[in-house]
Parts: structure tokens; C-alpha cells; sequence
């Protein structure tokens, strides 16, 4: 199968330095998809599953689900990082109906990356705060959050993924944004 | 605290952007504080994204490069090698295409077997031929040129048709004879097949080199045509009847609710026997049709002979009588006479019935009525029942078609409605997690 290469628009270039994007090129492969997205789908399965052995299932099942499934991609459709992200999704959404996460997502996320002994104190400090905040947002917005700031998508791939307009997704992105942004403030 | 301008538009896309831009540079340096804070917020989220450890990752690479291979004996396997199977089977012909020779180097081979099968076809289409000619009258259709040549071939020979009566004799002159011992021949066929209804054999005749046979024909034929045209058919018999000379015997047609049939014995003369028919049968499709022929040369012969001897001994008890001395002798020979004269009566009667069976053919149609316009069907029918025919096909596939879409369609709505509703709800039951 030939994927198009499509570079989302707006992804950060913090994520997508540690992506090997390969650009240039017409003809994108499945393996050219799974190495520029293979870091993003995990960052974004562990954010919601907040379980690294469980993220490294489901993320192995979304990439394999996506390979057997890679001949109904349809381009008219959204990008490949969308279509990929939706079956990411998809997968981490079940693994947690059928473990009953539901606690794991509203409770407080496992410290795997704490800081070290080289990191600031008022950076920990901050993480420290944003998590704290991040576990006061609904799932909706932690999805959502997740979605851009772990997966690295656009907007337009966002609403794509989720089922809903470019506009809106930008929309409640900034609503969530500005909800974690006043949780913070409450936190500090 | 929330921005001033937080619900506008524009507002959220600007600040949108401004994360954007500083996920980008890695730093939030807007002037507006409010923003500058979402700045913050982004670059923090973007750095609280887990890394994958380098064993796991590498251990997936490795199995996406090999295809994700299942695991051997699993469910996934068996169907992996299925679906493999499948995928073969329907890539064969493409590959098959591919693999073959270019189209410039198949040429002669292509040449070579499209020669071979325009050879076979014609060898079978002779085949064929001779089949049909064989198989004339057993089923659908006859060829009315087949009949009438049928007839030809022996109705021909009678006295009033002294042309045909020629080609007989010099196809008789190469032809074996019949011993003169031999009785009458008889000849008949039920309308299975043509060759074996020829009329009796031209040059096997009674007397080697005498061209004057007499030979009884007898045919019989079936037309068919639907119920409502049966008794325009009739009408059309009688016509084409009167037309060639000849009578109609005896007819009958019935016509009622459960269809129409008709038959007529019909007197051709010979010599118009193959034209008459071939009008016969072109007035609707010939369903069977049979034909016999007897010779009764020698019976006539026979009997001309028989004639031709009272005749002489007739003139010889007349001559009789006119010398008679006595008048015994005399009453003797008027006794003789009498008989004699009856005789010569009954002669001519049975030489004026073997004439009229020679000089006319019995001729027998049966007209059999079909239900709607079946008549038309077969490889007998003219272009426009080939029309109608496919204006009654059309119209059928057509009823099918809509008979089939007044159920498929609603199902596919139902199917439809059914994917909508378990889709929607799928995808709420595994986002009620997030709520």
C-alpha cells in the first residue's frame, strides 16, 4: 500500500524532532508511517492508559490492526497520522472498558517520568502542578490534550479523530487549554 | 481567571497559534501574560509525553518489518494463510497475463489455433448440416424449401409434370433397377427424418427405361401459430389450396376458451406439389411435417394392361357376332360380351381411381394453436417476433429487477439504519470511559 505523505500542519517541532519524519518523499510505506508516528501513538496510548506495559500492548495492537487493516485507508478521509490515531484510539479505549480503567484515568497518573536529580526544582514543581490539574479535567479534555500536546496532531486531524469539525476541535482544545491553564491556577 | 476575549473566534485561533508557534520554538514568549501562560501549558504537556523504551521499540520494528507475523498455530494464522490462499488464487490470472509472451510472438501460435478452430467449426457446421437435414421435421421448425424439395423429388413423376418426369428418367438411366418381380414399393416416413422420405427410388422402377411412373404421395403437416391466428391460418390453406389447383377434401376447425386447432385433407396436384408447399409452409411454422410415397406403376400397368386386353377381346366377340350362324352361338357370345363390358368398366374405374391418387397428393395439415405468441419462438421466427421476444425479455428482467429491489432496498435501509445505530453506539460505549 502507498501512503501519501501528508506532514500535519501544525505539529510541534519538539515532537516531531524526536519523529523520523521523512520528508521529501512521494510515496510514503506503512514503515515510513510507523517510524514518523511510532513515538506519538505511544506517548499518546501511555497518557491515556497511564500503564507502560499496557501502552506497549495496545500500542502493538493498534500498529499491527493498522497493517492488516491498511487497505481501507481512504485518503478522502483524513490523513494517515488521523486514520492511525483513530484506531490507536479505538484500542486504548477498549483496553480500558475491558480492564475497568476508568479509576486509572481519573486518578493520579504514574510517576514514570519524574524528575531527576538534574531537573530544576521549580520545573518539578510545575509538572508536579499541571498533573495535579490535568487530573481535574474530564476524560474528554484529557483526550483531547493528549491528542495535541502527546500525539502531535492538527486540528484538523484532532476533529478527524474524534468525529467533529476542524473548528471544533480547535475550539474545545482551547477550552480545555484554558481549563487546565485555571486548574493550575487553583493548584498553586 | 479567563480571557476577555476567550469566546471569540478569532481570539481562540490567534492563541491557538501562539502555542503552535511556541511547541515550535520550544519557548513562550508572547507579550500578552494570558497567552504567554498557554504557552507555558503546551510546552509542559508536550514535555510530559512518555518515550517508549528503546527494547520495545525495537522489538515492534522488528515485527512490523516481518509483517506482523502471527504466532504459529493461532487463529490469526489460519486465517493469515487463507486469506494468503485467497489473495493467490485471485492474483493468478494477472500473473498468468503478465507471464505471458509478448502479443507480437503469440501471433503465429495465435494464427495457428484461430486456423484450427475455423477448420473445425466449418467441419462441424457440415456435420451440422447434414444433421439438420436429417433431423427435418422432428422438432421446432422445418425449412419449407426442404419440404418442397422433398416432394419434388418424387411428386414430379407423375404425368402431369412431364419436366420433372424428364430429370427422372435421366437420373433413372444411372441408377440401379428394380427387378420386375418386385412388388410395388412402398416408401413412408413419419417426418423424422428427410432423407429417409425421399419418394420411391426414381430409376428403381417397375419398367427400366420408362419414365411414367405413378407413384401415390401422402404428406402431412403440422403449422403452428398462436390461438387468435388459427383461423386466419385456415383461410390462408384454403387459398394457397385453390391456388395451386387443387381441393379441399374435408376440414375441420375448433376454436374454444382452451385454445384452437384445426385440419384440413387437402388434393394437390403433383405437379404443383412442391410450390404448394412451400406456401404451406411458409404461412406458419412448420412444427412436424412426414410423407410417403407408393409406387403403383406396376398396379397400373397392370391394369391399362388388363384394359387394352378386354378392349381387344371385345372387338373380337363383336367381330364374333357379327359372323354367328346360330342364334345359340349368338346369345353365347353377347354373355361374354356383358362380362366382358363389365370388365372394361371396372378396368377404367380402377385405372380413373389410380389417376386420381397419382395425378393429385394427399396432402394433410393439422393446424395446432399455441397459448400467447409461442409461435413466433424458435430459430423459425422472423425479426420481428425476435423483437417481440426481447421486448418480453427485457420487460421480465425488468420485473424481476424491481421485485428484487422492492426487497433488497428496504433490507439495505434496515442494514443501513442497523450499521448507523451500532457504529454511534460503539463509539459511545467506548468513549463512556472518558466521561
Amino acid at each position: 500500500m502507498n501512503w501519501t505523505h501528508v506532514r500535519s500542519r501544525d505539529v510541534n517541532e519538539a515532537v516531531a524532532e524526536r519523529m523520523p519524519v521523512r520528508a521529501g518523499t512521494d510515496v510514503d510505506t506503512f514503515a515510513a508511517l510507523y517510524q514518523r508516528t511510532f513515538p506519538r501513538v505511544f506517548a499518546y496510548v501511555m497518557s491515556l492508559l497511564r500503564d507502560r506495559s499496557a501502552a506497549e500492548d495496545v500500542t502493538a495492537q493498534a500498529f499491527e490492526r493498522a497493517y492488516r487493516k491498511r487497505s481501507s485507508y481512504r485518503a478522502r478521509r483524513g490523513s494517515p497520522e488521523a486514520w492511525l490515531f483513530g484506531i490507536a484510539r479505538n484500542a486504548a479505549l477498549d483496553e480500558l472498558r475491558r480492564r475497568g480503567r476508568r479509576a486509572g484515568l481519573e486518578g493520579e497518573p504514574a510517576d514514570h517520568d519524574a524528575p531527576t536529580a538534574e531537573d530544576h526544582a521549580e520545573l518539578a514543581l510545575r509538572r508536579e502542578v499541571v498533573r495535579e490539574a490535568l487530573a481535574k479535567l474530564d476524560g474528554h479534555e484529557r483526550d483531547l490534550l493528549s491528542l495535541k500536546f502527546s500525539g502531535g496532531l492538527s486540528n484538523a486531524e484532532i476533529g478527524r479523530v474524534l468525529g467533529v469539525s476542524e473548528t471544533n476541535a480547535g475550539t474545545r482544545l482551547h477550552r480545555a487549554l484554558t481549563k487546565l491553564r485555571k486548574a493550575c491556577d487553583d493548584a498553586s | 481567571m479567563t480571557h476577555p476575549d476567550s469566546d471569540n473566534t478569532a481570539t481562540i485561533e490567534r492563541e491557538l497559534e501562539a502555542v503552535e508557534a511556541a511547541l515550535r520554538a520550544g519557548a513562550a514568549d508572547h507579550q500578552d501574560p494570558f497567552v504567554r501562560e498557554l504557552q507555558d501549558l503546551g510546552l509542559l504537556l508536550q514535555a510530559e509525553a512518555s518515550e517508549p523504551d528503546a527494547e520495545f521499540a525495537e522489538a515492534l520494528e522488528q515485527r512490523m518489518r516481518e509483517g506482523f507475523p502471527a504466532k504459529p498455530g493461532s487463529a490469526r494464522a489460519l486465517a493469515d494463510e487463507v486469506h494468503s490462499g485467497l489473495a493467490a488464487a485471485v492474483a493468478w490470472p494477472r500473473n498468468a497475463v503478465r507471464r505471458m509472451p509478448s502479443p507480437r510472438r503469440m501471433l503465429p501460435a495465435a494464427g495457428a489455433v484461430v486456423t484450427v478452430v475455423v477448420i473445425g467449426f466449418g467441419l462441424a457446421s457440415i456435420d451440422l448440416n447434414r444433421g439438420d437435414q436429417d433431423d427435418a421435421g422432428s422438432g421446432g421448425g422445418v425449412d419449407p424449401r426442404d419440404l418442397a424439395s422433398e416432394a419434388e423429388s418424387g411428386g414430379g413423376a407423375g404425368e402431369s409434370a412431364p419436366g420433372a418426369a424428364q430429370d427422372e428418367a435421366a437420373r433413372s438411366s444411372a441408377e440401379p433397377a428394380v427387378p420386375l418381380a418386385q412388388p410395388d414399393a412402398t416408401q413412408s416416413d413419419s417426418g423424422s427424418g428427410s432423407a429417409a422420405i425421399a419418394p420411391p427410388t426414381p430409376g428403381g422402377g417397375f419398367a427400366p427405361g420408362r419414365s411414367n411412373r405413378k407413384v401415390e404421395r401422402s404428406i402431412s403437416m403440422t403449422l403452428e401459430a398462436p390461438d387468435e391466428d388459427i383461423p386466419a391460418l385456415a383461410q390462408d390453406v384454403t387459398q394457397v389450396t385453390n391456388r395451386h389447383g387443387g381441393f379441399v377434401l374435408s376440414s375441420t376447425l375448433n376454436s374454444d376458451e382452451e385454445g384452437a386447432n384445426g385440419f384440413f385433407e387437402l388434393r394437390i396436384p403433383a405437379g404443383r406439389l412442391r410450390p404448394a408447399l412451400a406456401d404451406l409452409a411458409g404461412l406458419a411454422t412448420v412444427r412436424s411435417q412426414s410423407q410417403s410415397g407408393q409406387d403403383v406403376t406396376r398396379r397400373h400397368v397392370t391394369t391399362r394392361d388388363r384394359l387394352q386386353s378386354a378392349r381387344a377381346e371385345r372387338r373380337s366377340l363383336l367381330r364374333r357376332l357379327e359372323l354367328a350362324e346360330t342364334d345359340e352361338e349368338a346369345e353365347s357370345i353377347r354373355r361374354r360380351l356383358d362380362i366382358v363390358a363389365g370388365e372394361i368398366n371396372g378396368l377404367r374405374g380402377l385405372l380413373r381411381d389410380l389417376r386420381l391418387r397419382t395425378d393429385f397428393a394427399v396432402v394433410s395439415v393439422d393446424l395446432a394453436g399455441t397459448e400467447g405468441d409461442s409461435g413466433s419462438g424458435g430459430a423459425g421466427g422472423s425479426f420481428d417476433d425476435a423483437l417481440n421476444d426481447a421486448g418480453d425479455l427485457v420487460v421480465g428482467l425488468a420485473g424481476v429487477l424491481i421485485r428484487v429491489l422492492a426487497i433488497a432496498l428496504p433490507l439495505a435501509l434496515i442494514a443501513g439504519l442497523g450499521w448507523l445505530a451500532t457504529s454511534l453506539l460503539r463509539r459511545r460505549r467506548r468513549e463512556s470511559v472518558l466521561a
